[in-house]
């Protein structure tokens, strides 16, 4: 293997992890932008979008139809969850809904154990996406790069649905000064319901796409939430542009990190995130603390 | 009068009650109380899976004992707890099921760091512990308790069994990949230890850390290394994640993927990536031997479905067990102890005999390649070789092999 075959495809490796990690990076800043709220249970979204996804190939025998069912069950059922519990809280001290949420998850992990039993579970890529192709002379999987064009889709479809959309426009105003959104005769209740669902709904794609990859297991809502947090951390709580730079600096510090230094595997993301946070106490793209 | 008012509803009451109640009470009265067993297991976290295997096990175990009239006449009772795979939990879990539940048997645990753990406290509570399941040499070496005894093959001798096949075999460059804590470094040390001896080379070693999700890094290192073979000592989720995206990148086009553990669960979870991995198992339905074939038919009629490597290395601890307490009629530690130090069964997996120099049960290796078999939905690991228990076993207290 040459050295360009592979930087190139260390490359795409890394965006392809990026774009898992911005799934879950994106709602999570989504969410604290509007509600100010750390949603501890954006894992177990993540992991519930994967075992709705399992469930949906292995009825239907389509990934496509999974890939559409378990955003909207799991948006919906994060916009159940906030009409019915989180919207009693919002009065309350912030500690309460760290409470809440990390409780959610523990739920949502036994519910899913008891649903779906203790052991991994496979969701085959689709047959047309299962290939590899050749770059540089180097077997590359179809799936990943599918993965990278997912995230260039989302990412474009999301900014442009927070510019140029009337909710886009409110969701970005309630951001700033709810307050005078709701004064303005806008139900803002309404706006943090919306963010919420799409916060999860998007944690729901992202683990129907990475369910291939990782299969349905238990573990997965533990080591989704940690990566997801130091995204959020080092981009800026509530920046949708901070997600997706954290998203690919963090997948091209754990790419090339794990490959040159694999002894500190773990330990550099970490660094990246000190790093970020002695300069830049809000984040890179954050509101300075 | 009707001439059967004698025999009223109640008095039939009664007599049914006594019928029922009278052979606990005999029990009772000639001092038979149940042999009580405690499990403390990872039911929950990352290593649950095993822990519900090696419980599904000795619950089977307990069953059919219990239906043949018990163990000494005696029922077996589990007390089953569970320890998240926390050694500090695992600890106190294992003192809860001995003290408050009286258990001076212990079952288990998941994980070797639980066992470590646990070791130090079994002469205080006067408790035998048989493992079932926990891979550390150390266990039976530097760390050796008398009370404490390992039916099953361990961590060492798995990668002994592999390393004896691999001299014959015609891999020439190897690389090794492993989970970052005890067990996966303490393998492939016994492994690099092993190709040295093969004189074969380990062109590169790595290991990843517990919950890696992307392999990716890790398949294009194993790919560069030129490595004709990759020996992985992986588990669970990682293990799953490691052989899809392997399956993903072809690698096995390249190089030979082998595992110290191929396991049912493993190949239910990737399918057909699993397809071409070869490795020791520490258990497979499909070993050749009447002990086995009758165990799988009875397990099969029992639950209709085929045991898996932890259900099957349990069974063989139960039996172990079951074997000592035989012979010495009890199960006060003192009097078990030197029974079970030379307790032989004909077990699943051939015969298996305890070792009294250090408690480890010697046993032989098996290796399976991972095959697709027509009419079987899911890939099927075929035994490739078996090896003698004393070429695997290592010297009384070692974890390395001189030769």
């Amino acid at each position: 293997m040459d050295f360009l075959g592979f930087l190139v495809t260390e490359c795409l490796n890394a965006l392809s992890q990026a774009a898992l990690l911005f799934f879950l990076g994106v709602g999570l800043t989504l969410i604290f932008g509007i509600m100010r709220i750390v949603n501890f249970a954006h894992g177990a979204f993540f992991m519930l979008g994967a075992y709705v996804g399992y469930t949906a190939v292995s009825v239907t025998g389509n990934f496509w139809v999974a890939l559409i069912a378990a955003p909207l069950l799991v948006g919906g059922f994060g916009v159940a969850f906030e009409l019915g519990i989180l919207r009693q809280l919002y009065r309350r001290d912030h500690s309460a809904f760290l409470m809440v949420t990390f409780g959610l998850t523990l739920i949502m992990g036994e519910a899913i154990r008891l649903l779906w039993g203790v052991a991994a579970l496979q969701v085959p890529a689709p047959k047309s996406l299962s290939g590899i192709v050749f770059i540089l002379d180097e077997p590359f999987p179809i799936y990943r790069l599918f993965l990278i064009c997912a995230g260039i889709v989302v990412a474009i479809g999301i900014w442009q649905f927070l510019e140029r959309t009337r909710l886009g426009l409110l969701i970005r105003a309630t951001a700033q000064n709810a307050e005078m959104v709701h004064a303005l005769g806008t139900d803002v209740r309404l706006v943090r319901s919306a963010v919420f669902g799409i916060g999860c709904g998007l944690a729901g794609i992202g683990g129907v796409l990475a369910a291939p990859l990782v299969t349905a297991s238990l573990g997965m809502a533990p080591n989704a939430v940690i990566d997801t947090f130091v995204i959020v951390i080092i981009g800026g709580m509530g920046s949708f542009a901070g997600s997706l730079i954290g998203a690919l600096l963090v997948a091209f510090v754990q790419v090339f990190g794990t490959y040159y230094f694999p002894d500190l595997a773990l330990a550099l993301m970490y660094l990246v995130m000190l790093t970020v946070l002695v300069v830049r106490p809000g984040g890179l793209l954050g509101k300075e603390a | 009068m009707n001439t059967r008012t004698g025999f009223t509803r109640r008095t039939a009451i009664r007599a049914g009650l006594a019928a029922v109640a009278a052979p606990a009470l005999l029990r009772y009265a000639r001092g038979e109380t149940p042999i009580k067993i405690g499990m403390p297991l990872a039911l929950t976290g990352p290593a649950g899976e095993i822990g519900l295997q090696m419980r599904h096990g000795a619950e089977f175990w307990a069953k059919q004992v219990n239906t043949k009239g018990g163990l000494t006449g005696r029922q077996i009772e589990l007390h089953v707890e569970d320890t998240a795979g926390d050694p500090a939990t695992c600890v106190r879990k294992a003192q809860l099921v001995v003290e408050r539940d009286n258990c001076h048997l212990l079952f288990g645990m998941v994980l070797s760091s639980e066992a470590l753990a646990v070791v130090p406290k079994l002469a205080d509570w006067n408790t035998i512990f048989m493992s079932s399941d926990n891979g550390d040499g150390r266990l039976t070496g530097s760390s050796f308790v008398p009370n404490f005894f390992r039916a099953n093959i361990s961590g060492p001798m798995e990668t002994r069994a592999i390393s004896l096949w691999l001299r014959k075999a015609d891999f020439k460059k190897f690389y090794a990949l492993g989970m970052d804590y005890a067990w996966g470094h303490n393998s492939i040390d016994v492994f690099s230890d092993e190709v040295k001896k093969a004189k074969k080379d380990l062109v590169g070693t790595v290991f990843s850390p517990i919950g890696t999700t992307d392999f990716s890094t890790y398949i294009t290192k194993i790919r560069q290394s030129g490595a004709d073979a990759c020996f992985l000592v992986l588990q669970g989720d990682d293990n799953n994640a490691f052989l899809s995206q392997a399956h993903e990148y072809r690698l096995s086009d390249k190089v030979q993927l082998i595992t110290s553990i191929v396991d049912l669960n493993s190949i239910r979870a990737v399918g057909d990536a699993a397809i071409g991995l070869a490795g020791s198992t520490r258990y497979v339905f499909t070993i050749d031997n009447p002990a086995n074939k009758a165990f799988v038919a009875e397990w099969r009629k029992e639950y209709n479905a085929l045991p898996d490597v932890f259900e099957g290395e349990q069974y063989q601890a139960c039996q172990m067990l079951q074997a000592g307490i035989e012979k010495a009629n009890s199960i006060d530690a003192d009097k078990l102890r030197p029974a079970l130090e030379t307790a032989a069964i004909d077990s699943i997996k051939g015969h298996v005999a305890m070792r009294a120099c250090d408690h480890q049960a010697v046993q032989g290796g098996y290796i399976v390649k991972v095959e697709k078999v027509a009419g079987a939905k899911l890939p099927v690991p075929q035994i490739i070789a078996t090896l003698p228990g004393d070429e695997v076993t290592p010297a009384c207290r070692q974890m390395t092999f001189d030769s």
